[in-house]
């Protein structure tokens, strides 16, 4: 295959060639920042829960009337839930999977420059496994006899999950580790590991979305008001969501701000990326089709302008197939042409996007992924009017001119 | 002639529909996306009130403490502390208005038990808020200054939570209880469409509050303050408490949480800034304001050109829809290219039976503002489809916490910019088809018709 009859044939028609090669690096640089985006975004995206949330439900309420007792609700609360029909476990919570955005950090050592491990730390009582159905691992798991109810007592011993325990403990047990709730101070013994739950939004950013310690506590205040996750039976969490709310209708002076499935907190972790990321997706799909379409378009005009030279060839005993690999060759000279300059372009604008980011968003290998795809579809939107240039009767030539 | 020219491009667009289609589809597509974000773009930069934005400042001054952060942008300065607000607004400057807001919440019901409580934030004011902002009454009206001193128990109220809580009658004289109090509706608010919610510098676009009572009232009864408090050192540990506790050291103290507006006659600013200068420098002497003085005094176009100059994920797009419009109009040229090189033989016959140039080009710069109008059409139905979408995207990422009604208006077309949208459309196929008309009109006269 010759390469110079096909240089000098775009020589001749150099405003379409430049046409097509500066359509293909804008399309190549929106196409490729999008796809960034969307990585970026979807970064730890819709992982595994590793609990039930179907059947989980979630309530939040909270008290205006500050000459309540907060103790004595909660200690209604559970009861009033426990007798209801439908309820498998109950516990009160500082916070919810899917949606605990305080994140501490936790020492190994007692010392002022110890390493940060990011976590959060959950208080709750003996049915917290059981509410949340996460299994025991390692060690045992708290009793009733461990619960802490005086907010002046502080707990001695904790849980880990397994990706904390994992990252704390790589190399042996957890089991009966010490480890310091804040810096210098708070000094605990591990009982237990369990498996791994969703935490939240902020964890699931760093990569570390399972990272949780358990506490046996439930010391509640006007400052400090609990959230109570319900496991119900499988499959009418839905339906007896607003008998659930009722129970805690009936304690007066307060109000509930939520009360939804966790599978709802589940969907509003993700939702907000997810739907970006799609937007953005979509836009670069759209794009693609466009400029397929532009150069089968183009690839087409050529076709019918050059019939008589295919006639030519034809005749002069060129085959099909060097026909199609003329046109073939054509478009992928061009689309080289283009992507070099693409990358160009992609890394200028992911540059400005980056910035505004704030966040590296350049993946080189990710660029070369989207640069083959792009060019496989070229050589299809090439394809259909090559075909029909090979397909062209050497015959022809001989009528016309 | 231009009627003949008309019909000549009228029929050129006819000759092959597909790839007429195909032209303006793209060019549709492209300017579809560019309108869509550059809709969503224009109202994230709306201005409220625009008759008087000019003329309305958020004051604020660095009080903070020497081991402070510095501030690198107006939206970082703190907000303004209880002590200065009190003496700015004692020591009057003539033709200058002040009002003053911090934002609080409760739980609202209409009557004890009778209605499942909600609970809402509620913004604390004084009367002056209704005047300087005009914000637009369905019944009654704001309160008045008596109120703000005395502390009367009245709330003004949304026409959405009036709707709720009242099934839209003319609530006013009725009662509300918030916790625990009972409070009178004076008024009821019609829906404000201010796209952001800039007077408590919180810039949230879509939510305005639904209750809003009197400055003496919340004092009185000591509602939450739900504010970040900047404070001192002296107050770090304090300001935990300041939400709920401790309103007289919290007054007497350093710590900036209220919002400080003045409304400013024209030519007046500059007299205004140096009365600020003058007031802080006395207050140096107290031990207050150790830092460098810095004071901003900036008018609402100002801080809302600064907000949405800054919203990371619509510039974004809008760097991804210039590019997406440029790659569709790229791909359009093509098309018209080879539309025109086509017809050379037809151009070259004309040329040689006498028609001019000029002639010519009026032919096919008809036929390519017909195609930027087709184009700009289509563009604009699908900028309508595109905003419906992005609204919907919106409620769905929010988890259809607000309704579609309350920021529907921030994805509506207006007159505005469909003209914009069809002057682009024009505007632009016409630049892309500055090189296929000259190379068409170019062409020898006869010098095509050898072979024919």
């Amino acid at each position: 295959m010759e390469i110079k009859p096909i240089l000098l044939a775009l020589k001749r028609s150099k405003f379409l060639a430049a046409l097509l090669v500066i359509q293909i690096a804008f399309t190549m640089a929106v196409v490729s920042n999008s796809v960034f985006i969307s990585v970026s975004t979807l970064k730890e995206w819709n992982l595994p829960s590793g609990i039930p949330h179907d059947d989980i439900i979630r309530v939040t309420p909270r008290f205006y009337d500050r000459s309540k007792s907060v103790t004595a609700a909660v200690n209604n609360d559970l009861k009033r839930l426990q007798e209801m029909p439908g309820v498998l476990s109950v516990t009160p919570t500082s916070g919810s999977p899917f949606a605990s955005e305080n994140v501490t950090e936790v020492y190994l050592t007692s010392e002022e420059e110890a390493q940060e491990y990011q976590t959060v730390i959950y208080d709750g009582t003996e049915h917290f496994l059981n509410t949340l159905q996460l299994e025991l691992l390692e060690g045992r798991a708290f009793t009733a006899a461990d619960m802490i109810y005086d907010s002046e007592e502080k707990n001695s011993e904790v849980m880990l999950s397994e990706d904390m325990a994992k990252k704390l403990f790589p190399d042996s047990t957890a089991i009966g580790k010490t480890v310091w709730l804040s810096k210098g101070s708070d000094p605990v013994q591990v009982v237990g590991v369990y498996g791994n739950f969703m935490t939240g939004e902020t964890l699931n950013y760093y990569g570390k979305s399972y990272q949780s310690i358990l506490r046996a506590r439930s010391t509640w205040s006007h400052e400090q008001e609990p959230q109570y996750l319900i496991r119900m039976e499988p499959g009418i969490a839905e339906s007896k969501l607003e008998d659930v709310a009722s129970v805690f209708y009936q304690e007066q002076g307060r109000y509930l701000s939520q009360y939804e499935r966790l599978k709802r907190v589940q969907k509003r972790m993700y939702d907000g990326r997810g739907s970006r990321a799609l937007t953005f997706l979509v836009i670069s799909a759209v794009l693609v089709f466009i400029t397929a379409f532009g150069i089968a378009g183009l690839t087409s005009f050529q076709v019918n302008q050059r019939r008589k030279q295919i006639g030519t060839r034809r005749a002069l005993g060129a085959r099909k197939s060097d026909i199609l690999k003329y046109f073939l060759t054509e478009n992928s000279i061009i689309s080289l042409v283009g992507l070099v300059l693409g990358l160009i372009v992609t890394l200028v604008m992911t540059f400005e996007l980056s910035n505004i980011e704030q966040e590296n968003l350049l993946d080189i290998g990710l660029f070369i992924g989207i640069a083959l795809l792009f060019w496989a579809i070229n050589i299809i939107a090439t394809l259909v009017p090559a075909m029909r240039a090979a397909n062209i009767s050497p015959a022809t030539v001989t009528r016309g001119a | 002639m231009l009627q003949y020219n008309f019909s000549l491009a009228l029929n050129s667009l006819k000759e092959r529909p597909g790839l007429t289609f195909l032209m303006v589809l793209t060019i549709a597509v492209g300017l579809g996306l560019f309108t869509t974000i550059q809709t969503i773009s224009y109202y994230s930069s709306d201005i409220p009130i625009q008759h008087k934005s000019q003329n309305i400042y958020l004051v604020t001054m660095d009080h903070r403490e020497t081991s402070a952060d510095p501030i690198e942008r107006p939206t970082q300065m703190p907000d303004t502390t209880y002590k200065d607000v009190m003496n700015l607004i004692n020591a009057p400057v003539p033709g200058v208005s002040y009002t003053i807001n911090w934002n609080s919440y409760g739980v609202i019901n209409r009557d004890a038990d009778t209605e499942t409580a909600v609970r809402s934030e509620i913004l604390v004011t004084d009367a002056a808020f209704f005047n300087m902002f005009e914000t637009p009454f369905l019944y009654g009206g704001g309160w008045s200054s008596e109120a703000d001193e005395k502390g009367d128990a009245v709330i003004v109220i949304s026409r959405a939570m009036n709707d709720r809580l009242f099934g839209g009658i003319d609530s006013v004289g009725q009662t509300i209880r918030v916790n625990t109090d009972t409070l009178t509706v004076v008024g009821v608010t019609k829906d404000w469409n201010i796209t952001r919610r800039f007077y408590d510098r919180t810039y949230a676009p879509g939510y305005i509050h639904d209750f809003f009572v009197p400055t003496g009232y919340a004092i009185n009864s000591d509602i939450p303050r739900n504010e970040n408090f900047d404070c001192w050192e002296t107050e770090k540990e304090a300001r935990f408490e300041f939400e709920n506790d401790k309103w007289t050291q919290l007054i007497n103290s350093e710590c900036g949480w209220m919002r400080l507006w003045a409304a400013i006659p024209e030519g007046q600013l500059e007299g205004y800034e140096s009365h600020l200068m003058r007031y802080i420098d006395p207050q140096k002497q107290l031990g207050r304001f150790p830092r460098d003085i810095k004071i901003v005094v900036d008018n609402i176009n100002e801080q809302i050109e600064f907000v949405a100059g800054r919203n990371g994920y619509i510039n974004m797009f809008q760097m991804i829809a210039q590019l997406f419009f440029a790659v569709c109009l790229l791909n359009a040229i093509g098309i018209m290219l080879a539309k025109f090189i086509r017809r050379t033989k037809e151009v070259s016959l004309r040329r040689a039976l006498g028609a001019r140039k000029s002639v010519i080009i009026q032919q096919y710069v008809m036929e390519v503002v017909m195609v930027g109008i087709l184009g700009g059409i289509l563009g604009v139905i699908i900028a309508y489809f595109g905003l419906w979408g992005m609204l919907n995207i919106r409620l769905y990422a929010v988890d259809y916490t607000i309704t579609a009604e309350s920021i529907a208006h921030q994805y509506q077309l207006n007159p505005l910019l469909i003209g914009q949208a069809f002057l682009t459309s024009v505007a632009c196929t016409l630049v892309v088809s500055l090189y296929p008309i000259w190379r068409i009109c170019n062409i020898p006269p006869a010098s095509q018709l050898k072979s024919a």
